[in-house]
């Protein structure tokens, strides 16, 4: 009895000790850390979109409908990206399809009419050097510029693969063609405002 | 004070964990594919196995042997994740590659073996010394090896989106180095240096003792 009872002793002060400490350090960090989460979220949303002056989360309706239309793919948010003078000029999507090493979450920008505007790479585990190159090969993601309003799978199969990164690739791929699905089917229907 | 200087030299050494002990290689080839990220990793580990190594060799006495192991890990993963927070504060873009990598730290069997091996029998000054000697010995082969493997996979060194060291633009960088298979090759040649070196060195102690 007194042996076990010191060894359960020694291990809750251990344990009381360390999230104690773990509390003071997210504590300390919990702010910065949303903040550069928010940071690198909304330059992405720029980079895309520069022509919106605001984004604006469309709200969670929009988003279920979305995650119904990306089907396989992940969409965690739906911005409307509107003008200074509060014109809507386009959608803001964060959509992850499934690469080679994991998720690749994108940023995407649609204009109001369903043209692609941009598109960035918000996190991703792709092999670096190779499955990297979907982000540092620019001509990669500048491709998906010239898909026509209303873009589907048969348009995606004329753009270009890397080489060597055939399913990091198709991750991306996938990510936009679920933001072309997402327009079609829902955010068409809301380019008039609420 | 002699006895720190010995300690920590034979982690550079005799005991690196990694060309010697090679103990933690999963998180190393993953991650040597880039020296920037190379060279948080390894910093990331210095200070897990420093302070973890201190504060159980501080304890040592009051951590009762049979579970003792618990114990380490619930020191080792608090250091861990005090790590993992403040670089995904302060370091966004470097944590975005080392990502998965970190939290892993945790499970690197050279920063328990340590705990178990040397903290938790020798005195804090000592087990400081051995896990800075560990930290730095890791230190220096993970970035050579990121060095080796981003040098020939990409034909460049970027750091901080500079580039330091270029290849002549004919090379055309074979992407094997940068895959796992790579990595097994490159450190293979690593540890037959490491071991000719200490080879020779042995050999000429030899010499001059007879």
């Amino acid at each position: 009895m007194g042996k076990s009872f010191r060894l359960i002793i020694a291990v809750v002060v251990t344990c009381v000790v360390a999230a104690g400490g773990l509390a003071v350090t997210y504590l300390a960090t919990k702010d910065r850390i949303a903040e550069q989460v928010r940071l690198a979220e909304e330059n992405s949303l720029k980079t895309v979109l520069p022509d919106a002056a605001e984004f604006v989360d469309a709200g969670s309706g929009v988003l279920e409908a979305a995650q119904t239309a990306a089907d396989d793919v992940d969409c965690s948010a739906v911005y409307r990206a509107v003008s200074a003078d509060g014109s809507l000029v386009g959608w803001g999507l964060r959509v992850a399809g499934r690469g080679y090493g994991g998720p690749i979450e994108l940023v995407l920008g649609l204009d109001s009419t369903g043209k692609v505007t941009g598109v960035t790479i918000l996190t991703m585990s792709e092999t670096p050097g190779l499955g990297t190159k979907v982000q540092s090969e620019e001509w990669f993601l500048e491709q998906f510029k010239q898909l026509p309003e209303g873009f589907d799978s048969a348009d995606m199969k004329e753009l270009d693969t890397i080489s060597g990164s055939t399913k990091s690739s198709r991750g991306v791929r996938n990510g936009v063609e679920a933001g072309g699905r997402i327009y079609t089917d829902v955010l068409s229907d809301l380019a008039g405002g609420e | 004070m002699g006895d720190w200087i010995k300690t920590f030299k034979q982690g550079l050494s005799i005991e690196n964990p990694l060309t010697v002990l090679m103990i933690g290689l999963c998180a190393t080839l993953a991650v040597s594919t880039q020296v920037q990220g190379a060279l948080f990793m390894g910093l990331a580990v210095i200070f897990v196995l420093t302070m973890s190594n201190a504060i159980i060799s501080a304890f040592r006495k009051l951590i009762p042997n049979e579970v003792r192991i618990p114990i380490f890990i619930v020191i080792i993963a608090s250091f861990v994740t005090i790590v993992d927070l403040t670089m995904k504060a302060f370091m966004p873009g470097i944590y975005q590659f080392l990502g998965i990598w970190i939290p892993l730290i945790v499970v690197n069997c050279a920063i328990l073996g340590r705990a178990e091996a040397f903290a938790y029998h020798n005195k804090v000054g000592l087990a400081i010394a051995d896990g800075l000697g560990m930290g730095v010995g890791y230190w220096i082969v993970i970035v050579a090896l990121a060095f080796i493997r981003e040098l020939l996979g990409t034909g460049k060194i970027v750091m901080f989106d500079a580039t330091l060291i270029g290849l002549p633009s004919g090379y055309a960088p074979p992407g094997l180095v940068l895959l796992f298979p790579g990595a097994f090759f490159i450190f293979g040649f690593m540890i037959a240096i490491t071991r000719a070196l200490g080879e020779r060195a042995e050999k000429r102690r030899k010499a001059v003792t007879s």
